[in-house]
């Protein structure tokens, strides 16, 4: 196991900061406070497995604020709410944005150990399915941009005629085109090309341009 | 008021000269009737004298004629001795030898007898009347000329001690304060052969003192004693005393109730009885003299003794020998009764104790008023009091999020602190230092929580009356804020407070300042709702205005107050907010005006309005 997973609270209180703080610790996980949102942001977005666990009610950025921020920012890290008084339309609120979970202050050692434990998997499964969508990032950025051509219409299902009429070539200019994109892209059949298509994305993408 | 009858003696008698002389004048017809008063003893020698006033008043009113009145005093009766009358019967023949007398009227018997002496020398013809004499002095009328007539009194001494033995069954000893002269001899002899028949009765004779000598006697009478006073003319000495003056003397010195016969000496310190009128006497008298004046012939009008009258008492000597007025005859008068404060003041009594009732009437009403005012103040304190306590219940209400927000983060704190505290424990090593700095953690955020449940309770805390301390405004508006503050952020309001580094002395309760400053900061709160979130600023300030004064300022950066609003802003009930009570300004209102202070509003230049409220300081701060 490398380094523990690394825990960031943001919360305006500050005994209950260090409170929570030690109790993670202390269960094993590093932990790292910030007393507002806008401290959080200011730091630069940890690399590292974790989560957050944030308080929804602080001064200036609200928990929810820093939320739909991340969000944005494409972070990767779940939230886990901690509120003192929770009421529902926050918490459909936050669960919509995505939040991993909501707890209550004052919450029992069990409960939100299991919390963050179900926010750092998903961290993880975020992670490596990050990690994953960039390595085809990768392979597909290898792609000349004729093969890149070639292969969001094959992946569209167009026929190689079609798809030589499209392009103004010649069907075999396309098969041997065919070739190299599925040599570079490591896979073996069309419905894996498929696949990566459809994880990166590439698919509502071209539609839309359609 | 011996002066005072002297005067209006010489007054009538001036008065029936005057008539005279104005009879005289307009009648030159009538020939007045010629009346000589001849007394025995002097002309102003009581009881004579007394009926000879009663008389002359009597004869001048019923006298159709005018009446010239001569008057004349044979002196000489007082003597005990003979004396020559010669020169005095020479006087008489020599005033009259010109004047032929119509009537003689003989006060007492020495002047009666003195005119039967000389009457062949002076007055042959003329008719006498004799009176102011006891019928015993001329016995079936013996003695008397075909040309006298006689009106009687009728001394009955025996009839007197009846009366005194009534008024005083007690009575043991009889006082007899008489004097000396030839009529008190003659008249100690009857009354000694009379007296004989009182036998359980002590009489002690005090005509051989002088008046001196009786003085004191009468002052040291032995208990159950009384005196008679007769006649006090001239005592054993040879002294002679003016009648009234000498009553008066003995009346001052004695010791015991005084009687008498005659009722000049009435009023005058007697007690009173069955008595001789002289008002009586000088009527009948008058009455016969004006019939012997008319022609009648004298002897021919017989006329019965003049008795005892009606008893007649005096009320203030009944009183002051303690005499129940239940003891005098049947049919007895009471005079001089002394009135009593009631009968003399009687309307002024009434009046005065109808004031009075009146006044306590009054007073009743107003105590009872009084009451039922205090009453009614209670009650209606005591339900502001119950509005107050329901405005604080709302007020925490309406802050109970941002309190259990707040109690939840300690509690938060305590329990992950805790929890903490268990994992480090269970390890081989634990870390104990870190341990006892967790321990400290969880008691302060504890007390934290314990400090918002304390703020809560003193807020919510029910109150029959009101407790005025003295305490610093700046402490109230501190204390205000762990309440306010999380509310402002749940708001997204800053929440200011710029307080003056002055104490701020005020005399209130604190519970109802605080409550001031939630109302005012909640509604400047609820005031900036609509407005953006970098701009909503409430700010609490504090000032000492010239010395004498706090004034707190709350303002907001809302919109402001619109002028149809501002008007009635602080009335009950008054409110623009869906979740209002309208009772948040209007309690604020009330309580600042109960510790005498004033509340107003205003919109500040600069957007949002201010709510300002003064307090009187508690003492004078020196500036």
């Amino acid at each position: 196991m490398t380094a523990a997973p690394l825990i960031h609270v943001v919360d305006d209180d500050a005994s209950f900061r260090t409170a929570i703080a030690r109790l993670l610790r202390a269960a094993g996980y590093q932990v790292v406070l910030y007393e507002s949102g806008d401290a959080f942001l200011s730091q630069p977005v940890s690399a590292e497995d974790g989560c957050i666990l944030l308080d929804v009610r602080m001064p200036g950025f609200t928990g929810l604020d820093l939320q739909n921020h991340l969000n944005d920012l494409d972070c990767i890290l779940p939230v886990v709410f901690l509120t003192g008084h929770g009421d529902i339309p926050t918490n459909v609120r936050a669960v919509k944005a995505g939040a991993e979970d909501f707890l209550s202050k004052p919450v029992a050692k069990e409960k939100l150990l299991e919390a963050v434990e179900r926010a750092l998997a998903r961290c993880i499964e975020r992670r490596e399915e990050r990690d994953q969508i960039n390595r085809l990032r990768d392979l597909v950025s290898k792609l000349t941009p004729r093969e890149h051509e070639v292969f969001s219409l094959v992946v569209r299902g167009k026929l190689n005629k079609q798809i030589a009429a499209e392009l103004g070539t010649s069907e075999r200019t396309v098969k041997a085109h065919r070739r190299a994109v599925m040599d570079k892209l490591e896979v073996d059949s069309l419905a894996e090309s498929v696949s990566i298509a459809e994880r990166l994305g590439m698919l509502s993408n071209s539609a839309e341009k359609n | 008021m011996y002066g005072c009858s002297r005067i209006k003696r010489l007054w009538s008698v001036w008065l029936s000269g005057a008539l005279l002389l104005l009879t005289m004048l307009e009648a030159t017809a009538a020939e007045p009737k010629r009346v000589l008063l001849l007394h025995s003893f002097g002309r102003d020698f009581a009881p004579f004298s007394d009926f000879a006033v009663r008389f002359r008043d009597e004869l001048f009113k019923q006298s159709p004629d005018p009446i010239d009145l001569y008057e004349s005093s044979l002196m000489s009766a007082r003597f005990r001795e003979p004396t020559e009358e010669g020169p005095f019967v020479e006087y008489l023949r020599t005033l009259f030898a010109e004047r032929k007398v119509d009537l003689i009227v003989a006060f007492a018997a020495p002047a009666a007898q003195f005119i039967q002496r000389y009457r062949p020398q002076l007055f042959p013809t003329t008719p006498m009347l004799i009176t102011a004499v006891d019928e015993r002095r001329f016995p079936n009328n013996d003695g008397l000329t075909a040309n006298d007539t006689i009106v009687a009194l009728k001394v009955e001494n025996s009839r007197y001690f009846d009366n005194i033995r009534r008024l005083l069954p007690e009575t043991t000893t009889i006082a007899v304060v008489i004097g000396d002269s030839p009529l008190e001899r003659y008249w100690v002899g009857e009354m000694r052969r009379e007296f004989q028949q009182f036998t359980g009765l002590h009489f002690e004779w005090l005509n051989t003192l002088s008046f001196n000598a009786i003085l004191k006697r009468v002052a040291a009478l032995p208990p159950h004693s009384a005196i008679f006073y007769p006649l006090l003319a001239i005592d054993a000495a040879g002294v002679p005393h003016e009648q009234e003056r000498a009553l008066a003397s003995v009346y001052a010195a004695a010791n015991a109730p005084m009687f008498s016969i005659i009722d000049n000496n009435f009023g005058r310190g007697v007690v009173g009885g069955p008595m001789i009128s002289t008002q009586e006497l000088g009527r009948r008298g008058a009455e016969v003299a004006v019939r012997i004046l008319g022609g009648v012939p004298a002897a021919s009008i017989k006329t019965p003794p003049l008795g005892l009258g009606t008893p007649l008492y005096d009320g203030r000597e009944l009183r002051r020998w303690n005499i129940s007025e239940a003891r005098l005859p049947p049919g007895s008068i009471v005079q001089f009764r002394e009135p009593s404060v009631w009968q003399e003041y009687r309307w002024e009594i009434a009046a005065a104790a109808a004031t009075l009732l009146m006044l306590v009437a009054i007073v009743a009403l107003l105590l009872v008023e009084r009451h039922r005012r205090r009453k009614a103040e209670l009650q209606s304190r005591s339900r502001l009091l119950e509005v107050m306590h329901l405005n604080r219940t709302a007020a925490a209400g309406a802050l109970s999020a941002s309190i259990s927000h707040e109690l939840n983060q300690s509690l938060g704190a305590i329990m992950s602190n805790a929890e903490a505290a268990e994992l480090l424990l269970s390890a081989t090593h634990p870390d104990l230092g870190q341990v006892q700095e967790i321990l400290a953690d969880i008691r302060h955020a504890d007390q934290h929580a314990a400090d918002v449940i304390q703020n809560l309770r003193k807020l919510l805390k029910r109150q029959s009356v009101i407790e005025a301390h003295e305490f610093d405004l700046n402490d109230v508006i501190a204390g205000s804020l762990p309440i306010l503050l999380p509310e402002a952020q749940n708001r997204g309001v800053a929440l200011r407070t710029d307080c003056s580094r002055r104490a701020l002395p005020v005399l209130a309760d604190r519970t109802h300042l605080q409550q001031v400053i939630l109302n005012l900061a909640m509604n400047g709160m609820d005031a900036m709702m609509g407005s953006a979130s970098q701009v909503r600023t409430v700010t609490i300030q504090t000032a000492l205005n010239e010395g004498h004064e706090v004034e707190v300022a709350v303002a907001d950066s809302g919109t402001g107050i619109p002028a149809e609003i501002m008007k009635n802003i602080f009335e009950t009930f008054y409110t623009t907010k869906p979740q209002g009570t309208g009772l948040g300004l209007s309690i604020a209102r009330t309580i600042v005006e109960i510790y005498g202070g004033k509340i107003w509003a205003e919109n500040r230049a600069e957007g949002g309005a201010v709510f300002r409220f003064t307090m009187p300081l508690a003492t004078a701060q020196v500036i």
